[in-house]
């Protein structure tokens, strides 16, 4: 990867979801918050999977530049820490999976 | 938003402003220009514990509320009985509170505002509080003492604005409270100023001498905890007090109920004469102090009126009160664009515009 004067540490994350409403929420839920440190810069955007559909855009991809590894490893620890909230929000919140639970509740 | 044609309201709350996690789901019933009905669905409460000796600190306490959002989430859907499409707004804590905390909540409000495809409310902390008690005591037109482990303010509202008439100017009271029984190594389950408040019950015999730092309509803490530190040393040693006996945490932990109490007692009773009201409402979660509520008690009384309070459910953080005050503020019209929606360490009462009032 190029790298950039004064922000030699980079790193980009691919995280691919199922379809790309998840990762567009995601996407959204995450780039709100700035990072809080100016040593650290990112870039947030949704992208094809490479070898699949141009038009799905289904992959969260997140580009990391950074003045020194320390701080890319900040970031990019904080920014799974967030990630895994949203992945497990998706997974036991999102409208199909309440709704299948309340059935069942229902139900049962 | 046609709200006429909505005569049910129902918002869910999310607050994670500082150590405990709360969620609830609110329902307005009426029209939202009546005083319209309030009722709590849900109120579900997790409060991250630490080690007796030790404070909680923003990285646990972020982590705490990202491990248990979903379970209470889950808890606080099923409590309320509600579907999705029966809720109209996520509202989740804007600020103040602590950074780390406060974007783990919000993290979770947007990605399940963006899964239904509600809006989103940022609410101010203090704002929750607020509107809360007035909702559960009914006092319309009280003076607000709103004290907790990060605030201390005493508000009157005035033309849409919760007014702060004195605040204090360094540590929060529940924050003076919170470091002593600390010094002391008191147990921080359920919360540390419930422990002082049941040591101090067993004290009584000598008021110990702190000092008393009321300036105008300000207070100032953190030399009192100082001293009080001081005394606790003192005590380590085997001091004695005054009276020629061993000084004991019950007599610090009364002596310093007795004083910090005493402060807030007389700002409060000033701004009450100031605005020519005589209720008091106490917020926050040293108002579940029983002896704070017993001397505003007095006071009010002298001065013909009374003191509204409320319970641990609704005075300590949680989230039915975020859901409430997001409720009212949506109900005028007011939405957070996710976009928008970050969250502030620092977020004044006063900045916030009560379109919900007259």
């Amino acid at each position: 990867m190029a790298t950039d004067t004064g922000f030699p540490c980079s790193l980009t994350l691919q995280v691919p979801f199922p379809n790309a409403r998840l990762a567009s929420v995601a996407l959204q839920a995450l780039r709100v918050d700035k990072e809080l440190s100016s040593l650290v810069t990112r870039h947030f955007t949704t992208v094809a999977a490479a070898g699949g559909p141009s038009d799905l855009q289904n992959v969260l991809q997140i580009e990391y530049k950074a003045t020194t590894n320390r701080m890319l490893r900040v970031a990019v620890n904080s920014f799974f820490d967030g990630l895994a909230l949203v992945l497990e929000v998706m997974e036991e919140l999102d409208v199909d999976v309440v709704e299948e639970r309340q059935k069942a509740a229902k139900t049962g | 938003m046609d709200l006429t044609a909505h005569p049910n309201r129902i918002a869910l709350g999310l607050e994670g402003s500082a150590n405990k996690l709360g969620i609830g789901v609110i329902l307005h019933t009426g029209s939202s220009l009546d005083p319209s009905t309030s009722t709590v669905l849900s109120n579900i409460r997790h409060t991250f514990v630490s080690p007796p000796g030790t404070g909680f600190l923003p990285k646990d306490t972020a982590k705490h509320h990202r491990s248990f959002l979903v379970r209470i989430a889950k808890q606080a859907l099923s409590a309320a009985n509600v579907s999705i499409s029966q809720i109209d707004c996520i509202c989740y804590t804007k600020g103040p509170g602590m950074g780390a905390p406060l974007t783990s909540v919000a993290i979770g409000a947007r990605t399940l505002s963006l899964l239904w495809n509600k809006p989103l409310v940022g609410v101010n902390h203090c704002v929750g509080h607020i509107e809360m008690g007035r909702a559960i005591t009914g006092a319309s037109h009280p003076v607000v003492l709103y004290v907790s482990g990060g605030n201390t303010q005493v508000i009157a509202y005035a033309e849409q604005r919760y007014r702060i008439f004195g605040e204090a100017l360094d540590i929060a009271v529940g924050n003076c409270l919170d470091r002593f029984a600390r010094t002391i190594e008191i147990s921080n389950d359920p919360a540390p100023g419930y422990n002082i408040e049941q040591l101090a019950k067993q004290g009584g015999r000598v008021l110990l001498d702190l000092p008393y730092a009321v300036k105008g309509m300000d207070c100032s803490f953190s030399g009192i905890l100082t001293r009080a530190d001081e005394l606790a040393a003192h005590m380590k040693k085997g001091g004695k007090a005054p009276d020629g006996e061993p000084i004991t945490p019950a007599d610090l932990c009364f002596s310093l109920q007795e004083t910090v109490f005493s402060m807030l007692v007389e700002i409060t009773e000033r701004a009450m004469a100031h605005v020519g009201s005589n209720q008091v409402l106490i917020v926050g979660g040293v108002g579940c102090n029983e002896r704070l509520q017993e001397m505003m008690g007095a006071m009010a009384a002298d001065r013909g009126g009374s003191v509204y309070a409320t319970d641990e459910r609704f005075c300590i953080d949680n989230g039915i009160m975020i859901a409430h005050a997001g409720l009212l503020a949506y109900e005028t019209g007011f939405q957070t664009p996710i976009e928008e929606s970050t969250c502030t360490q620092r977020f004044r009462t006063d900045e916030v515009l009560v379109k919900w009032r007259k």
